[in-house]
């Protein structure tokens, strides 16, 4: 193994060497933020060369022969705000720049790292100032500001994305370029990660998913920090915010340099501090609801011409408290309080930040090396991650004296991810991978699921070619994946191990096409197949809080999905307005889902439990996503989203459960001159229609649920933003309102809905401060 | 600068190992749940002599597995019985005794005693916890005259911080949540 290390690190350095006299090329892409669209026809100018290049269809513009030294990268375009860019320029580089347009919201700039091949498919992104406008939100909230992503939560602090009305394992999250591996078995089991170390994130679906895996039925969501500073110098940014509502007083901070020497070394240090108190309703405050979260990130990086290598560490610290209202001991329990037309006084109106038990403790840590080095335009990249997720789950006891958690899971996995990128030749570009995982996982305390070992190998290939208004792009994956499970029975002494072996295949394939400049469509093909996971094979037990008994199957098979989607979208010439229109069916076969049994109750000494068990039907679900962007005014800008979904279980002829409603939201931005100093001022005036759920299943297999839907709702919200400097020292302040008119609603997607309203007016300020420094 | 590369590579790697070794962690997955209740337990003692007996229910494996057993409770006519009941956990061995811990936070916990309409069964003189609010490890149970009919026997915990728990708080009260509810069959004669 020694050898083999120093062997890579020889050839690399030997790479490293060759080639330092004027022969530098730099590559870059442009892309607008506005229209999520590669800009053609932009203006480049690098400082100290006479060549002034205009980007190609792609986006795309190069220099060649260029002399190692500090360039400045102007960027200019008629509709868009012009750029300038330090370039430090050692080696071979490649920047991609975003674009913000010229009447536009912002004029941030923001470098978005060495370009991946671009993802044709889905493709929803959040960046700019439309993720400062998520900050101090959890994750899945700020996701679900991209149309056709819904909010599934447990409470307020709790929540994970439903995209297309599929979530958990159903989708993947990759931060930083490593898949997610945490605990998703249950719907209380919220995304443990940090939003502040996003740049952008980014929701895909399309051939790009198959470098992740074969399960992304609902999707991929990626995380991506910017990328690590590429000129000598440092830089702060500081984000502070404070929430009324629940006194959230959030502060995250980055820091970033580039040494002088050796300038091939720079790093990141980031992190968050976020600490809540007890949540108010519009009518009550629920106790024990507070939050306290700690996170750090640390990554470092070598670049070299032919060599980059990252480290990245990031650790996620959350500690959740849990309306004390919804800890149910039993089913009457459950009947009672979702009877109520609110919670008992016992379990409301203190304000305070402390919280006790019910509260989960959940830790987050990721370790990931990532090496690419590119040898004849061949790149080869090499990854390793190493993940420890442990999750506690502390229960109202009857001793108080008890510290330890009731629910203790420990997850270990380290994966590895090797790829090559061949050289783009004629419009084809196109990498093959190979992934290894091995996962273990330990529990103590309640049974929720098994002790556990997991193994999985796979593969991937993706092409792409791309020639004047035709973009093709295809791909295939396959994964084999071991499970082997024991459990020893307190009681019974009774010991059971399993063995499962899933193989699973994926392929996708993606036409898009220019019929005009300003309109373009696309149709994407996806197959992908899930195995089931642990939980769903094999808990077994009282779920608390549900007032369920869940049990799992160890027959089920996977999923199958073959996802059809057709988009479209269109922008004027005068950039006044602008549509994309996404229709997609997810047909799945072996859709796995709980499926209450009402006639066989389980009973226990607390009582008879509602026994639901996990089975598979055939699902279809059918959606349509629109969204629309119209300039009524210099200034004035209307954008509106409109999604809908139709889940179907086909094998009960009724609708799925559980499924996003129909949703509507229309935002009013007004953008000011810039006046005395102040730059990127605007107001803007949102309204949030969420129809009430009406597709819900019959009750031709008993009672499906414990209470209807409630009703749909309109929320209004609004934001005052604007940019300033003191001195040098650049500011943006915004102060938000959520639910300004303190209306009482409760949300389909949250199960607190049997218990308690949702949050009632949050106002919010917001301050983000700057500062960078070139050597 | 090279050697600075070879050190940082090897350190990732031992990390990486480091990492991998840890995850040997030898446990076969037991389970290990705090609070498990798997029988209740009546003992009761006639006043005036006579044999004590005892009914239970039964559920040693915990919920789900084995289905629980449960005792029919019979009882003379026209007597008094001074019951006590006792809650247990044969999960483990030996078998823990609940009703200590229900006592120790006495103002936390409350039993409630649900007798059916025709069932000649009355129960009464609960004892207290601290603040006189009826706790119910200790009643009396009077029969009359032969009938058959169901007592229900709920064990409610207040969550809440301060419990709250008050002397007129029914069973079904939001405040507390059910820790062991079962209904027994009765049959005096």
């Amino acid at each position: 193994m020694k050898k083999s290390v120093y062997l890579l690190f020889a050839v690399l350095y030997t790479s490293c060497v060759i080639g330092q006299v004027c022969s530098i090329r730099l590559t870059g892409h442009v892309h607008s933020t506005s229209t999520h669209e590669n800009l053609a026809n932009a203006t480049v100018h690098l400082s100290g060369v006479k060549k002034i290049i205009v980007t190609d269809n792609y986006g795309d513009f190069l220099f060649d022969s260029l002399c190692a030294g500090t360039y400045f990268l102007t960027i200019t375009h008629s509709s868009y705000d012009t750029i300038v860019r330090t370039v430090n320029l050692r080696a071979k580089a490649h920047v991609d720049l975003d674009l913000v347009p010229s009447k536009g919201l912002l004029s941030e700039v923001t470098v978005t790292g060495i370009r991946e091949l671009q993802n044709t498919g889905l493709k929803r992104e959040l960046s700019g100032r439309e993720l400062d406008e998520t900050r101090g939100l959890a994750l899945a909230e700020a996701l679900s500001k991209m149309n056709g992503v819904a909010m599934l939560q447990t409470g307020s602090n709790i929540s994970k994305p439903v995209i297309h009305g599929l979530h958990s394992n159903r989708i993947l999250t990759i931060n930083n370029g490593v898949r997610q591996e945490g605990q998703q078995w249950g719907n209380e089991h919220a995304s443990e990660i940090d939003p502040f170390i996003a740049n952008r994130l980014t929701l895909i679906k399309g051939v790009d998913e198959l470098r992740y895996g074969s399960d992304a039925i609902g999707g991929v969501i990626l995380i991506e920090p910017r990328i690590l500073r590429n000129t000598p110098g440092h830089n702060v940014e500081l984000n502070s915010l404070y929430f009324t509502n629940n006194r959230q007083h959030v502060l995250s901070a980055i820091f970033e340099q580039q040494l002088k020497k050796p300038a091939s070394f720079t790093y990141r240090v980031q992190g968050t501090f976020k600490k809540s108190a007890n949540v108010a309703t519009p009518n009550y405050r629920l106790n024990n609801t507070g939050l306290e979260e700690k996170n750090f990130s640390l990554t470092a990086g070598l670049r070299k011409e032919h060599f980059n290598s990252e480290i990245y560490y990031s650790f996620f610290n959350t500690q959740i408290g849990i309306f004390s209202g919804t800890h149910i001991g039993n089913l009457a329990d459950l009947q009672n309080a979702i009877a109520a037309s609110r919670p008992d006084p016992t379990f409301t109106g203190q304000n305070t930040y402390r919280f006790d038990r019910p509260y989960q403790h959940v830790m987050h840590n990721l370790l990931k090396w990532k090496t690419d080095f590119d040898k004849g335009n061949h790149k080869f990249t090499v990854l390793i991650a190493g993940q420890y997720n442990q999750r506690q789950e502390f229960d109202v006891l009857r001793n108080s004296s008890v510290t330890t958690p009731q629910i203790d899971l420990s997850i270990y996995t380290i994966s590895e991810e090797i790829n090559w990128e061949h050289p783009k030749t004629s419009g084809f570009s196109g990498v093959i991978g190979a992934v290894a995982m091995q996962q273990n996982n330990t529990y103590t305390g309640r049974y929720l699921i098994p002790n556990y070992g997991a193994y999985s190998f796979g593969g991937y290939a993706i092409e792409k070619w791309a020639r004047n208004d035709w973009d093709i792009q295809a791909g295939v994956r396959l994964d084999s994946k071991d499970i082997n499970t024991t459990r020893l029975q307190a009681a019974s002494r009774n010991f059971t191990t399993y063995h499962f072996n899933f193989t699973t295949f994926a392929s996708s394939v993606n036409a898009g096409y220019k019929i005009s400049p300003a309109w373009k469509v696309n149709t994407n093909l996806s197959l992908s197949t899930r195995a089931p996971q642990v939980n769903e094979l094999l808990t077994n037990g009282i779920h608390h809080g549900a007032g369920t008994y869940e049990v799992g199957d160890i027959y089920l098979k996977p999923e199958q999905s073959v996802n059809v989607s057709l988009s479209s979208s269109y922008s004027n010439d005068s950039k006044t307005f602008s549509a994309e229109l996404t229709l997609y069916r997810n047909d799945i076969k072996n859709f796995i889902y709980q499926q209450p049994k009402p006639d066989e109750p389980v009973l226990t000494i607390r009582g008879a439990f509602p026994k639901i068990v996990y089975e598979s039907t055939d699902a279809l679900l059918q959606g349509i996503d629109l969204s629309t962007v119209v300039a009524l005014h210099k200034q004035l800008v209307l954008s509106s989203k409109y999604s809908m979904l139709r889940a179907r279980n086909r094998l009960r002829a009724d609708w799925l459960i559980g499924m996003p409603a129909d949703r509507i939201q229309n935002e009013l931005t007004y953008t000011l001159k810039d006046f005395r100093g102040f730059s990127n001022t605007y107001f803007s005036v949102e309204v949030q229609d969420v129809f009430e759920q009406v597709r819900v299943p019959g009750e031709m297999y008993g009672k499906q649920d414990y209470k209807d839907p409630p009703a749909g709702y309109k929320l209004l919200n609004a934001d005052i933003s604007t940019s300033f400097k003191r001195g040098t020292l650049p500011f943006t302040i915004r102060i938000a309102g959520r639910n300004l008119l303190n209306r009482s609603y409760r949300e389909y997607l949250n199960s607190f809905r049997y218990f308690s309203d949702e949050m009632g007016r949050n106002i919010s300020l917001h301050v983000k401060f700057n500062l960078e420094h070139f050597y | 600068m090279k050697k600075q590369l070879l050190n940082f590579g090897l350190l990732l790697f031992g990390a990486t190992a480091l990492m991998i070794s840890s995850c040997k962690k030898d446990n076969d997955g037991e389970d290990n749940e705090e609070e498990v209740v798997t029988t209740m337990q009546l003992t009761f003692v006639p006043q005036g002599g006579g044999t004590t007996v005892t009914y239970k229910f039964d559920d040693p494996d915990g919920p789900g597995g084995t289905a629980p057993t449960k005792d029919q409770i019979n009882l003379v006519p026209n007597k008094a019985y001074g019951v006590t009941i006792q809650l247990l956990n044969k999960t483990v061995s030996p078998a823990a005794d609940i009703t200590t811990e229900i006592a120790a936070e006495a103002q936390a916990h409350r039993f409630y005693y649900q007798v059916s309409a025709g069932s000649n069964i009355a129960i009464s003189g609960l004892n207290n916890d601290a603040a006189g609010v009826p706790l119910g490890i200790l009643s009396v149970w009077t029969t009359g005259a032969a009938a058959t009919g169901t007592v229900k026997v709920t064990l409610r915990h207040y969550q809440g911080n301060p419990p709250n728990k008050l002397a007129n708080d029914p069973v079904d009260s939001n405040k507390s949540s059910t820790d062991v509810e079962v209904e027994f069959n009765t049959r005096v004669q």
